[in-house]
């Protein structure tokens, strides 16, 4: 088949859709309804309600920890006082990775060209896994919080054995999943495990897209 | 700008371009729901960038940009939708009565071809059926035009290939 016939092919094609398309419907084009759509389908109720969440979280675990520091420091585990700090330090650090996303967000040109564009926009998609690593690294704190300084001095060595596979395993997968979650391991099947599901969807597309776009390289 | 020539200027691209809205989201979506929320996108993301036109490029350029970028972040959006509703009818079926049966196929053959391409190449085949420059394609996608040629050929032959299979 040459080039002509199948760019003949083509227009005739479109030609039967647009003619279609005039009949169904006269477009009108309702510019304020066209922003409320678009607010509610960027700024999902869900996404709002676990930033806030996550933020008043975080504002109240600091301030309760600043108080115990001044006041009740000397009487309180210490295991605690710092797991619940660690805890609240990276959950901050993932609130502000997801803000910065929010500001990129809002300076992606949509009319530039089409490489340069999705490339920005995968690449934002993909820092995603950031915050997936940073709170991956709080997993052995929910295994450390509770210990207590006397029970570890009174020697009772299953206790201690127990606790410690626990939070060094704990902190084996942490680190090991903070190390390995990254672009390059996007086809081990260890990662489809954890990235599997609708929501990680977005996620996966961009990072086939910056395979795409790294062929236009 | 002020916000009546705004909106008259928006008025007139999209009454004279919609076509190119239509056209690209037809070719990244099957199911027409979605196309016209993929419209909606890009009319409001017209909206939005007007401002920021630049008039060293054609207005068509500009507007395919658009469409082509709302088309393929909206394909990331939703492809896990994509992937179990890929056994949809072939929609050209439903327009096909003034076209003989023989072309009614090849045209089938191009449509699936057409879906089976990765986004980048997608529009790099839409822009090279509606018969774009080589330059402007290049404008519009970001790359080189002797890039745009490569990738063209290389399409071409696979659609090709696909026709001849076909007809053996």
């Amino acid at each position: 088949m040459e080039n002509t016939e199948i760019i003949q092919l083509w227009r005739s094609y479109q030609l039967k859709m647009d003619t279609a398309l005039s009949q169904q419907k006269q477009l009108s084009v309702d510019v304020q309804s066209l922003k409320v759509r678009n607010m509610l389908s960027t700024m999902k109720p869900v996404k709002i309600f676990t930033l806030i969440v996550g933020i008043v979280w975080v504002l109240g675990g600091a301030f309760l920890l600043s108080q115990i520091y001044q006041h009740t420091f000397e009487q309180i585990s210490k295991f605690f006082f710092f797991s619940a700090l660690l805890q609240i330090g990276l959950t901050a650090m993932a609130i502000v990775i997801y803000l910065l996303q929010l500001y990129w967000i809002q300076q992606v040109d949509i009319s530039e060209p089409v490489i340069k564009t999705q490339e920005k926009i995968a690449r934002l998609v993909s820092s995603t896994l950031l915050v997936t690593k940073v709170l991956f690294l709080q997993l052995p704190l929910w295994a450390t919080f509770y210990l207590s300084t006397e029970t570890i001095l009174s020697g009772d060595m299953l206790y201690i054995v127990i606790n410690a596979v626990v939070v060094l395993s704990f902190t084996a997968v942490a680190v090991w999943l903070f190390v390995n979650i990254r672009f390059d391991n996007r086809h081990k099947k260890w990662f489809g495990w954890i990235f599997n599901g609708k929501e990680w969807t977005p996620l996966m597309k961009s990072m086939e897209m910056l395979e795409q776009i790294h062929e236009y390289k | 700008m002020s916000t009546q020539e705004h909106q008259y200027l928006f008025r007139q691209i999209i009454e004279q371009h919609r076509n190119i809205l239509f056209k690209v989201a037809r070719t990244y979506c099957k199911v027409r729901e979605e196309q016209e929320d993929i419209v909606q996108e890009m009319m409001l993301q017209i909206w939005q960038s007007i401002d920021k036109y630049n008039p060293q490029y054609k207005i068509t350029t500009w507007i395919y940009r658009i469409a082509l970028n709302v088309a393929i972040s909206h394909y990331r959006k939703t492809g896990y939708k994509k992937s179990v509703t890929v056994e949809l009818p072939v929609f050209y079926n439903e327009t096909s009565e003034d076209i003989s049966d023989h072309s009614g196929d090849e045209v089938n053959i191009l449509l699936k071809f057409i879906e089976q391409l990765k986004e980048i190449d997608k529009a790099i085949m839409l822009l090279y059926l509606e018969e774009k420059s080589y330059q402007e394609i290049a404008e519009i996608i970001g790359i080189s035009e002797s890039n745009v040629g490569t990738k063209i050929n290389r399409i071409k032959n696979l659609l090709k290939s696909q026709f001849n299979s076909l007809k053996q």
